[in-house]
């Protein structure tokens, strides 16, 4: 393991990125960093800018008006950085595969960008904060 | 206003209508070509007076139908005003925003979607669609496949 992997899984910074989402996954977030689940005592935080993210999580499909705006918080994030794909959106495109204003799976995306992305997915519409914080403690202990 | 008195009030307007139907008790159905459209709207917003809910569009077979669903809140009446569009090549209809302007969003919105131009609104600009998405591209139109 290189030493900036074991930085990074110390205290995950995340930051937070809808890309069309109805809103549904983005409260189940909120809910994770309000005093029910406290993810802040495994020390994982939100922060305010990409800069200082070690990880994001990713809701929503990937709107055509949205992707661009994706492309540059990821460049902008420091590397090493893992993916969440939160919800069912983020992970294919759910329902709205095929829609007008999809701009296609948010990982087939990640990967033509960085194919060395580290992805990892959250099913469910929208998943519970406790299939959130199983993911992320798989997701540390895989990595 | 009693539920005989809105219909008298309604009758009104007969002659501009094509037909007026009352599916169930509390639902009435207004039809009316494109270019009557905003003076029944108007007569229905500002004489009778009805509460103005929101405007929907249709990419029918053969027109394009503008609907206008108003509701009369003190016997819980709703009442939509179909106006239908006959000109598929260059599809438009006056605009209501001028007197209702709570109707501009939605008009823009389905200006964007079904491209029909809404005549004299004060604020045709983009609403819904991407930056980039092309000009001239409806993407709730039928004859728009991916």
């Amino acid at each position: 393991m290189s030493w900036r992997m074991w930085a990074l899984k110390k205290s995950v910074w995340v930051f937070h990125v809808n890309l069309g989402a109805c809103n549904n996954c983005d409260i189940e977030i909120v809910n994770l960093l309000t005093p029910r689940y406290d993810v802040e005592r495994f020390g994982i935080k939100l922060v305010g800018s990409p800069r200082h993210a070690d990880a994001l999580l990713v809701t929503g499909v990937g709107t055509r008006q949205a992707i661009i705006r994706f492309r540059q918080v990821y460049s902008q994030t420091p590397k090493p950085c893992v993916v969440f794909l939160m919800g069912a959106c983020a992970c294919g495109t759910g329902i709205f595969h095929a829609g007008y204003h999809v701009e296609g799976p948010i990982d087939k995306i990640l990967r033509e960008m960085d194919p060395n992305a580290i992805i990892a997915y959250v099913p469910g519409c929208p998943p519970k904060p406790e299939a959130m914080i199983s993911g992320v403690v798989k997701t540390l202990s895989a990595i | 206003m009693n539920q005989q008195e809105l219909k008298d009030r309604l009758a009104e307007i007969k002659d501009k209508l094509i037909d007026i139907q009352q599916p169930l008790d509390d639902r009435i159905f207004l039809s009316c070509e494109a270019e009557n459209a905003y003076a029944i709207n108007k007569f229905l917003f500002e004489e009778v007076p009805l509460r103005f809910v929101i405007t929907t569009g249709i990419d029918s077979d053969s027109c394009y139908e503008i609907l206008y669903h108003y509701a009369y809140d003190q016997i819980g009446y709703i009442i939509t005003l179909k106006a239908f569009i006959r000109d598929r090549e260059n599809p438009s209809i006056e605009s209501i925003a001028p007197f209702l302007p709570g109707a501009e969003w939605i008009e823009r919105e389905i200006h964007d979607l079904l491209g029909i131009e809404f005549r004299n609104h004060p604020n045709m600009r983009r609403l819904i669609l991407a930056d980039d998405w092309p000009e001239g591209v409806y993407p709730l139109r039928k004859e728009t496949r991916q």
